[in-house]
């Protein structure tokens, strides 16, 4: 699940860094706060949310979470995740490599794709939109946004008008 | 999720320097706990995390983590 999060924070536009899983048992109090401490003063010197993430403006990459949320929750995603979750138990491996291999191949496109459609859909529901204005705006190539923009097209959802798309 | 909202909002005071918002997750039984008895010896540590109390980290979802970002945390730190 961490793994996932770590990847599908990236492809959000968000350091995955920012992101941390660490074990700290009851008795531990003193490791807590170091633990605690270490981590604020990471975040402090990595500024706030949008702005060390470089070139990406904060609202874009508000929108690419709330698409990204949106993802979290479909089926799909949440299939591949319980089908790695079992294989992995199978095969008795659950070293590091073998997860974040499993949830690249497997996940993290399920995730993407879902993100990307998410994010066609909101995007256009504001206004209509060209091939490359949509590609650039949800940060994926033109092929993948060219593929749900034909299925949606299919389903009757969108349409397309002079090089533009919008919703049917 | 309607938590983290107002717990983000709450804070959006004007602020002197940067102050990381940062949203955590413990598990009850271990780092909540941790969290809990260093307050009672009184050790120190920055006042940024703001908690939420899972009943254990398997809890977690995906979802919880992205749904914080997107209400503007600066980080999520998830204890177990």
């Amino acid at each position: 699940m961490a793994e996932t999060c770590r990847q599908f924070l990236k492809d959000c536009g968000v350091d995955p860094e920012r992101m941390s899983l660490e074990w700290a048992s009851a008795a531990e109090a003193p490791r807590f706060v170091e633990l605690i401490t270490g981590y604020v003063s990471k975040i402090k010197d990595k500024g706030p949310l949008g702005e060390a993430e470089g070139e990406e403006e904060r609202e874009k990459l508000i929108r690419h979470l709330k698409a990204g949320v949106k993802a979290a929750q479909a089926r799909k995603p949440r299939t591949a995740l319980g089908t790695l979750s079992k294989k992995l138990h199978k095969e008795g491996n659950f070293s590091k490599e073998a997860i974040t291999e499993g949830v690249k191949a497997k996940i993290l496109p399920a995730l993407r794709s879902e993100r990307i459609l998410q994010e066609i859909k909101m995007l256009l529901s504001e206004g209509a939109l060209s091939l490359d204005e949509l590609s650039k705006e949800v940060k994926a190539e033109k092929e993948e946004v060219e593929k749900h923009l034909s299925t949606l097209s299919k389903k009757g959802t969108v349409k397309e008008e002079t090089g533009k798309w919008s919703m049917a | 999720m309607a938590q983290e909202n107002v717990s983000m909002k709450e804070n959006d005071m004007a602020q002197t320097g940067f102050e990381p918002r940062i949203l955590g997750f413990f598990c009850h039984w271990c780092c909540y706990a941790a969290a809990d008895s260093a307050g009672v010896s009184r050790y120190q540590y920055p006042p940024n995390v703001r908690v939420v109390r899972v009943m254990c980290t398997g809890r977690i979802d995906t979802r919880f983590i992205l749904e914080a970002f997107k209400c503007g945390a600066d980080g999520v730190f998830t204890g177990g």
